[in-house]
């Protein structure tokens, strides 16, 4: 995509995660490049989730590091703030705040967290909301939006702190099949504008389309990874064969 | 027996000067109960172990024992306790404090809880602090919810603010009830502050009706 050299801007090494008796994560190591787009597909429970949770610490991990632009996570809390200002991240359930408009929910960030001035904050959103195709829903309530909107109005909150990574979180999983199309057009458009983006999804034709490389997890581990001609037309593990298999994918 | 209504309207200046106290008690101890409550209900779902014992005993001493008791206890233990020489309108502001600030902790607790993680999460992926994320997303949802309980808390209150009149504190109960034993009017002067009670209770009621309308549709 880039002429650039590759520069890593997270990096995953061993990282352990356990709920308690239960682990979550075995020692997963990754890297993910500068405008790079990966997406970590597997079956549920197998720990992508988890792994996208650590990366800006929403999850303590047990053992091993994550490191953003070259530093580990910082443990002290107002550090780590801060570090999430630099990462956007966008759930299954959308997590809008219910008591704010559309608008609102997408300059909350910049007023709250940055200390914009509120005029300045909502112009912000208001130009993200129009870039994901929502301007004309600014005033509404997110009950009163469809899925699929809420679900780009979240993408815009998150983008309202001009992040440096996005993380996605099954985005489409809670969705209706005909609101998938409109959130995964504007997850393509934010690659296509060299986002750098994790994306854990269960949809196979968007890892296949949009990601530059694809990670398949088992049972806390990376089962493989490589570009998505390697994962989806000549897969190395027959775990990668099986899950893809599972999924009916016929290549 | 004749009834002389004339004991009413002749002691007017008096049972209004009860009805402000009434009110006046009523507003003083929600403003003070309210974020109690609020503090209470945090420390209660701090993992700070102190704070939370100290919140537990608080509400459970004070939500289980009948208000007239925490009255009397206030007006006969606080002074010792505290040293302190309190007007009996603050000692009955204390002990009305102590049993309604224990009961909006439950309310809160319960309405903070009922909100959930994934909105602390969408604030905290945002970059806000656990405080920012708590007072901007959290409370606002958790108020909604918890005001129609709160409304219902505050008609309560408004009645039994009448029980501090066992310390002599001169709200509608207590006016009325000297009145009462003065002039020996007994009959003219309880339905006089029924009456007068239950016009300034019902509108309050039909406002809880209404808040609980409104508030039941969002999400």
């Amino acid at each position: 995509m880039t002429a650039v050299p590759p520069r890593p801007v997270i990096q995953y090494e061993g990282v352990v995660k356990t709920f308690g008796t239960f682990t979550a994560l075995r020692g997963v190591s990754l890297e993910v490049n500068h405008g790079e787009v990966v997406c970590l597909i597997g079956p549920s429970g197998s720990g992508k989730s988890t792994l996208l949770r650590c990366t800006n610490g929403l999850e303590p991990i047990d053992s091993g590091r994550v490191l953003f632009d070259g530093v580990a996570l910082p443990a002290q809390p107002k550090a780590l703030y801060r570090v999430r200002q630099r990462m956007g991240m966008v759930f299954q359930s959308f997590e809008l705040f219910p008591h704010k408009t559309a608008l609102d929910n997408v300059a909350i960030g910049p007023i709250t967290v940055l200390g914009m001035p509120r005029t300045q904050a909502r112009e912000r959103a208001m130009a993200l909301l129009d870039k994901v195709g929502l301007a004309d829903k600014a005033g509404s309530l997110p009950a009163k939006l469809s899925g699929g909107q809420q679900q780009r109005v979240a993408i815009a909150r998150a983008l309202a702190m001009q992040p440096e990574v996005m993380l996605f979180d099954e985005p489409t999983s809670a969705l209706d099949p005909e609101t998938i199309g409109e959130v995964l057009n504007v997850m393509k458009r934010l690659a296509d504008e060299g986002m750098t983006m994790v994306v854990v999804t269960h949809e196979m034709n968007f890892a296949r389309r949009v990601a530059d490389r694809v990670v398949v997890f088992e049972k806390g581990q990376v089962v493989e990874s490589g570009p998505p001609e390697q994962i989806f037309d000549a897969p190395k593990t027959t775990r990668t064969r099986d899950f893809l298999g599972h999924l009916g994918w016929q290549g | 027996m004749t009834l002389q209504w004339s004991v009413v309207w002749d002691n007017w200046p008096a049972l209004l000067h009860g009805v402000l106290l009434t009110i006046a008690l009523t507003f003083t101890t929600m403003a003070i109960a309210v974020p109690g409550g609020i503090l209470l209900a945090l420390m209660r779902l701090s993992p700070i172990r102190p704070l939370n014992l100290f919140a537990t005993c608080f509400v459970e001493l004070f939500r289980n024992l009948p208000i007239i008791l925490v009255v009397y206890w206030a007006f006969y233990v606080l002074p010792v306790l505290t040293g302190l020489s309190l007007s009996a309108f603050a000692t009955g502001l204390a002990a009305l404090c102590f049993n309604v600030s224990a009961y909006n902790s439950e309310t809160f607790r319960a309405g903070i809880a009922s909100i959930r993680a994934g909105q602390t999460e969408a604030g905290l992926a945002l970059g806000m602090s656990r405080s920012t994320a708590f007072r901007t997303i959290v409370l606002p949802q958790a108020w909604r919810r918890v005001l129609p309980v709160l409304a219902s808390t505050w008609v309560s209150l408004f009645k039994d603010t009448s029980l501090v009149s066992v310390i002599a504190v001169g709200e509608l109960a207590y006016t009325a009830l000297q009145i009462r034993s003065q002039t020996f009017r007994v009959l003219e002067m309880l339905t006089a502050m029924a009456a007068i009670y239950w016009l300034l209770g019902y509108p309050q009621a039909k406002l809880v009706d209404w808040i609980h309308r409104r508030m039941g549709v969002l999400e």
